[in-house]
């Protein structure tokens, strides 16, 4: 039917990315085909957290079309409208509840969340997804993924710079940690994204300042809450000598309990996993943030001081890279800017986040689907520290559903 | 004794009894020697012969251990066997919680709204300011003052009936009573004829009525009207009614809100969802 105006699929292959793409294709509205994923690997396709991711981001969007190949190798993609909790698709009561499973677990949540945030301030209604289950691991994780904690302290704050700030919330409802191999976490978060724009403004963040507070939260969940004490003590042993403003505060909470739904005991629960981590921000006196996340490993076996001093010198270090963002918010804010209004934005960033992998790859993506590559240069200031001026191109389209309706 | 990091060892009796015990003296002839060197390595050399030790405190260790050898329970080893092990290098007190307003910035649900906790600390009053308090006073007279002039100037000529006549004296009580939030006057009859509270009441209104067309004739835009609302209470029901809803001609109407109750109750949402709503507000 709509065979008149078909676009081609833009072609990408392997498995890395996979969200950073899905989310371009979303919010330029080009279709993608993903091929090569995994393909000789032992167990090769997408792995449960990916068609998981898949799944959420057709429970947000209406008229998505999505195609796998018999080994799951190959992702055809065609995006439909972002609606988000649209009542009648999906949605119950304005709040679409999504299930992670267990075989997700190996991610934490704010692998889901970030990107959803995303979508979020594109969509035509406002956007309130309830993840749950199993796999629903909202401390830190081994595998990289920051904790719901710093999410909700340093990723969302950093939307008021596009004046996206109104009725945005990030509820943790069931705290769980990493579980070990075959058990569940059963965490439940809850984003609410109220604020819905047609374009971001566009960002000039060039001086970083100087970091004048550090915040942080410590979490226990399931073991005791001296665990947290321990954490922060240390931590502050380390941060003290450098920001007398450090406060870190503590929520101590027992593991979730899972229902087995076994046949024999109806009513039998499990407990979720336990373990404590620390999640830091360092706000500076421009507002830039930088932040910090350490968990405790799901075999345990770490002392909560050594949490604590890790997570600190991890912030110390996220500081001394440099420039206005850090490496776990820069995709955040690369893309809405990306996505921004049709003018230049400039955003310093530091060489090693600028250098990294999924900063590079984003800029290469970019290009690929907007057409417009991003220009660098050095700060050239009289400081002697390798930060780089990007200044990006939005594509001045920005939110489809919000300029029709 | 060896230098042992971050341990602190018990100190002996032996230690504490000698002013000056050996390692420390010979640590000081390392340093003595040092600076020595690095002093002749620069200038010529001195001629100076190193001060003799008392040799008295060995005699003393030798008769604390002759003392000793008695008593063979525990080992001089043993003596500073408890071992203090510190893995946080320095103490912060947390005493110093976090404000109320600053935990619910950081900890709420919301995204921390940035640098928005810098609060600036109210300023400490001088209280003990003897010019101010009486100014304070004298404020507060005069307003009374203000108050009760009315009354003066319609019922009594001087400022002495303020104590002496009783009408007086109480539509003053009346008036402060007023003035500090009393809901209704002391003077307001609570028992008379409903003849007569019709009648009040119907002449207030006329009054009032007419204030305002007044008002509004002339233009005066006077302050806004206050409509009572008639509290509905609930109705007492008769036995054998249902508990919900209205049955009337063998149906059962159920309103909206009926509805609502029922199935807000019945349904057993669970944590997540009643938290759910209360955000929504």
């Amino acid at each position: 039917m709509a065979d008149e105006n078909i676009q081609k699929p833009l072609q990408f292959e392997g498995h890395r990315h996979l969200t950073t793409r899905l989310l371009l294709a979303t919010l330029t509205g080009r279709p993608i085909r993903i091929s090569k994923i995994r393909p000789s690997s032992t167990r090769p396709g997408l792995t449960p957290y990916e068609t998981n991711f898949i799944r959420l981001l057709d429970s947000i969007t209406n008229g998505a079309q999505i195609q796998f190949s018999m080994t799951g190798t190959t992702l055809v993609y065609r995006p439909g409208l972002i609606t988000g909790s649209a009542e009648g698709l999906g949605a119950m009561g304005g709040v679409v509840r999504h299930e992670i499973p267990k075989e997700c677990s190996r991610r934490g949540v704010s692998w889901w969340l970030i990107p959803l945030a995303l979508l979020a301030p594109f969509s035509k209604g406002a956007v309130n997804v309830v993840l749950h289950g199993e796999g629903c691991i909202t401390a830190a994780t081994t595998a990289g993924d920051v904790s719901v904690d710093t999410v909700r302290t340093a990723i969302l704050p950093l939307y008021k710079n596009f004046g996206i700030e109104r009725n945005i919330e990030l509820r943790v409802l069931k705290r769980s940690c990493a579980p070990s191999q075959g058990r569940g976490a059963g965490g439940e978060v809850q984003l609410v994204f109220g604020h819905q724009v047609r374009l971001p403004k566009t960002l000039h963040l060039m001086n970083k300042g100087r970091v004048k507070r550090i915040r942080g939260v410590a979490y226990a969940v399931g073991v005791s809450g001296s665990n947290n004490q321990r954490m922060i003590e240390t931590a502050r042993g380390v941060l003290n000598k450098f920001v007398p403003d450090t406060y870190i505060f503590s929520d101590v909470s027992s593991a979730s309990l899972i229902p087995t739904y076994s046949k024999t005991e109806p009513n039998s629960k499990t407990k979720g996993a336990v373990g404590f981590g620390l999640s830091l921000v360092a706000e500076s006196s421009t507002n830039c943030l930088y932040s910090a996340d350490v968990a405790s490993p799901p075999q345990g076996g770490t002392t909560p001081e050594d949490i604590g001093k890790q997570c600190a010198y991890q912030l110390l270090e996220k500081i001394s890279h440099g420039g206005c963002v850090e490496v776990t918010a820069a995709d955040t804010i690369l893309m809405l800017m990306a996505m921004g209004t049709e003018d230049v934005g400039r955003v310093c960033l530091g060489r090693e986040v600028l250098g990294s992998e999924s900063v590079v790859q984003l800029g290469r993506d970019v290009r690929v689907f907007t057409g417009v590559a991003w220009g660098f240069r050095g700060k050239g200031g009289d400081d002697e520290e390798d930060e780089i001026v990007v200044s990006v191109v939005g594509r001045g389209v920005g939110n489809v559903g919000r300029k029709i309706g | 004794m060896p230098a042992t990091l971050g341990k602190r060892k018990r100190v002996t009796r032996e230690e504490l009894a000698s002013p000056s015990s050996g390692s420390q003296e010979s640590g000081g002839e390392d340093l003595r020697a040092l600076f020595r060197r690095a002093f002749e390595a620069k200038f010529k050399p001195v001629d100076i012969e190193p001060v003799k030790k008392k040799s008295r405190q060995v005699e003393v260790e030798e008769e604390d251990e002759e003392e000793d050898s008695d008593w063979s329970g525990i080992s001089s080893e043993d003596a500073d066997g408890v071992e203090v092990v510190e893995h946080a290098g320095t103490r912060w007190d947390n005493n110093d919680k976090a404000s109320k307003a600053e935990t619910r910035a950081f900890m709420s649900a919301k995204p921390p709204t940035l640098s928005a906790s810098a609060t600036p600390k109210p300023a400490a009053k001088p209280a003990d300011d003897a010019i101010e308090i009486s100014h304070l006073k004298n404020d507060v007279e005069l307003q009374s003052l203000l108050r009760e002039s009315t009354l003066l100037s319609t019922h009594a000529p001087t400022y002495s009936t303020r104590t002496s006549a009783a009408p007086t004296r109480s539509k003053l009580t009346d008036a402060h009573l007023q003035s500090l939030g009393a809901k209704s006057s002391i003077f307001a009859q609570k028992k008379m004829p409903m003849s007569h509270r019709k009648g009040i009441e119907a002449k207030g209104m006329l009054r009032e009525g007419k204030r305002r067309a007044e008002a509004k004739e002339n233009g005066i835009v006077l302050e806004r009207e206050k409509k009572e609302r008639k509290v509905v209470g609930k109705r007492e029901r008769g036995i054998g009614g249902p508990n919900v809803g209205r049955f009337k001609g063998g149906t059962l109407t159920l309103s909206r809100k009926d509805v609502a109750s029922i199935t807000r109750d019945g349904g057993g949402g669970g944590r997540g969802r009643g938290k759910g709503k209360r955000g929504k507000r």
